[in-house]
């Protein structure tokens, strides 16, 4: 009696028409995802369950499943995508960094969302910006980002050139270039008591801020409030022409504490209140976007087994009979 | 004095072959004859004179018909123009299709003489295979639908009580309706395809295989809806009609989904804007 109500209870949840109500509902909260504000990757979690469920039921009282080894491997392979979907939105980790000419990675972000169980190794990631080109073309259109990188792996120091399409991947960790980089000011601040310390100050992306390359600043160990504003003596790059991304030579830089003003060119020293600032030169900086999800290769194979074992269920279907009827 | 766009003429001689192919495919369906033969030359001379255009531009350019909306349209017409061929050379029951699928090009033929023939920049994230993949495998879906659609046509035209001679002369529609179905998982086949390739692409260009942008958000309903009408046809039997609306509708979401979204979105992944 009791085997037989589970029986009908799977019955019931394999339907076909359950299929047709999940995937109407799948499409509702697709659209619905789509057209808020603040998109969340929930809603879509019932549908997602229902749909499995349906599957998985339909995989074990259909017996049509067990006749059609490809329409098995089809639907197993789809179950396989929505559960690696799951597992990745528990364990995904997306972040933003931003690292000046020279500087290294030492597992820090400077932006992140990560998933509940994200136990990742980033604090073991590292390495080191050694600088960029981007090539321009007349109209300020961008091409080919080239960002060289340095990392040292099994006592061996190696690098490589990342930039639109290539990541640096390391421990699994996805580094990426992004649009966004510009100029930074490179200082060393000598305070009255302690060591000095040396370090960039990031100003706006450019060129999309090229009129508000400006940055308010604490020196470490300080409460000065300083506020630093690149002066370009003439603009880097002709709209007009080619240009290649890299720091002016021929600029100035404004520092200004309260109602006090400096302009500083490079090698020019000022005295604080609290130590020295030295303005050593302009450098580069690069953001990086940062994506870990340990399932995409599974994932990629969980698609591939779909896509191929359903054109070969349907490839056997049809090849069997003419097309042209 | 150099014209600006040397490929246009061959374009525009493309497009006059097209025409004439398509106005035949409707007079012959109408008054119930069979210039095959004909039809089939008339449209793969059009595709020669197009695939001349196009590798004209693309040599001069640099790059291939990707980024304006101009360049869209015209390679999607190639593509289309091309799977359709081959489907009516092969597939001999579909020929009177042309009738209907030529009038859906003609929609976008004449979109694209509205259509500026400018140039545009290749964005870097687009200096990669997977483009080319990508591009492709979507073409084939669209292509497979649009034969589908034509089936489709046939089935209501006959419905309807038009061009009785020759459309009666055609297998009954359930024969019909099954072709048309076995084009549409062509095409489910190739949009999945499809969306895997722009995932991947995504990945590397963006740092992200999805994102619900507009063009990942309508193509995956495109999808989720023609999946949902594979397994409405096998849950409820669908009678040949409602079968060929249910393509009808799968059709119009891709054909918005295509030329639609990418010309009004300003996301990431914006297409030719």
């Amino acid at each position: 009696m009791q085997q037989s109500a589970v029986i009908a209870w799977g019955l019931r949840l394999a339907s076909l028409r359950l299929t047709l109500a999940a995937l109407t509902l799948l499409a509702v909260d697709v659209l619905l995802t789509y057209r808020a504000e603040v998109r969340a990757s929930w809603p879509l979690a019932l549908p997602l369950a229902l749909l499995s469920v349906n599957l998985i039921a339909a995989v074990l009282t259909n017996p049509t499943f067990r006749r059609q080894g490809a329409l098995l491997a089809f639907h197993l392979a789809l179950i396989a995508i929505v559960l690696l979907i799951a597992i990745g939105q528990l364990t995904y980790l997306r972040g933003h960094v931003e690292l000046s000419r020279g500087e290294t990675f030492g597992g820090e972000l400077t932006q992140s969302e990560r998933g509940p169980w994200h136990f990742g190794s980033l604090a073991q990631v590292s390495f080191a910006n050694e600088g960029f080109t981007i090539d321009y073309s007349p109209g300020m259109q961008r091409n080919d980002t080239r960002n060289i990188v340095s990392w040292n792996e099994a006592g061996t120091r190696r690098s490589a050139v990342i930039g639109d399409q290539e990541p640096l991947v390391l421990h699994g960790y996805r580094f990426y270039t992004s649009f966004n980089k510009g100029f930074a000011p490179l200082f060393i601040w000598r305070p009255s008591n302690g060591r000095a310390v040396r370090g960039t100050v990031h100003l706006p992306s450019y060129p999309i801020n090229e009129f508000r390359q400006a940055q308010e600043w604490t020196p470490p160990g300080t409460a000065l409030k300083l506020w630093v504003m690149l002066d370009l003596d003439k603009r880097p790059f002709d709209k007009t022409k080619p240009w290649r991304f890299r720091a002016p030579e021929q600029h100035s830089l404004v520092v200004r504490e309260g109602e006090r003003r400096w302009t500083l060119k490079p090698g020019a020293e000022l005295a604080l209140s609290q130590g020295v600032l030295f303005y050593e030169g302009l450098t580069t900086w690069m953001g990086y976007k940062v994506f870990y999800d340990w399932t995409l290769p599974w994932l990629l194979a969980a698609c591939v087994v779909a896509i191929g074992s359903m054109a070969w269920h349907f490839w056997r279907k049809y090849a069997a009979g003419p097309w042209d009827p | 004095m150099t014209q600006p766009y040397p490929e246009l003429s061959w374009l525009w001689a493309a497009l006059i072959a097209y025409v004439a192919a398509g106005s035949l495919a409707i007079i012959a369906v109408v008054m119930n004859k069979r210039p095959e033969r004909t039809l089939l030359v008339l449209m793969l001379a059009g595709l020669a004179l197009h695939t001349v255009s196009i590798a004209l531009r693309w040599t001069r350019l640099g790059h291939g018909p990707f980024i304006t909306l101009f360049e869209i349209l015209s390679s999607n017409i190639w593509s289309l123009m091309l799977i359709f061929s081959i489907a009516y050379w092969r597939v001999r029951t579909l020929r009177p299709a042309a009738s209907v699928v030529m009038p859906i090009l003609f929609i976008m033929m004449g979109w694209l003489l509205v259509s500026s023939p400018g140039e545009g920049h290749l964005p870097p994230t687009y200096h990669t295979v997977w483009l080319y993949i990508h591009i492709g495998l979507g073409k084939v879906f669209l292509g497979s639908v649009l034969v589908a659609v034509g089936i489709a046509g046939l089935i209501l035209l006959r419905t309807a009580g038009l061009a009785r001679n020759r459309l009666g002369a055609l297998p009954a529609d359930e024969r019909l309706e099954d072709l048309a179905f076995r084009f549409m998982i062509l095409g489910f086949v190739f949009e999945s395809l499809m969306l895997v390739a722009g995932a991947i692409w995504a990945q590397d260009a963006w740092g992200r295989y999805w994102a619900w942008d507009p063009l990942e958000t309508w193509a995956f309903l495109t999808w989720l809806v023609l999946a949902f009408f594979l397994h409405l046809r096998v849950t409820m039997k669908l009678p040949p009609r409602a079968a060929s609306w249910s393509i009808l509708v799968v059709f119009v979401l891709a054909f918005l989904t295509f030329f639609g979204v990418p010309f009004i979105s300003t996301a990431a992944h914006k297409g030719a804007v």
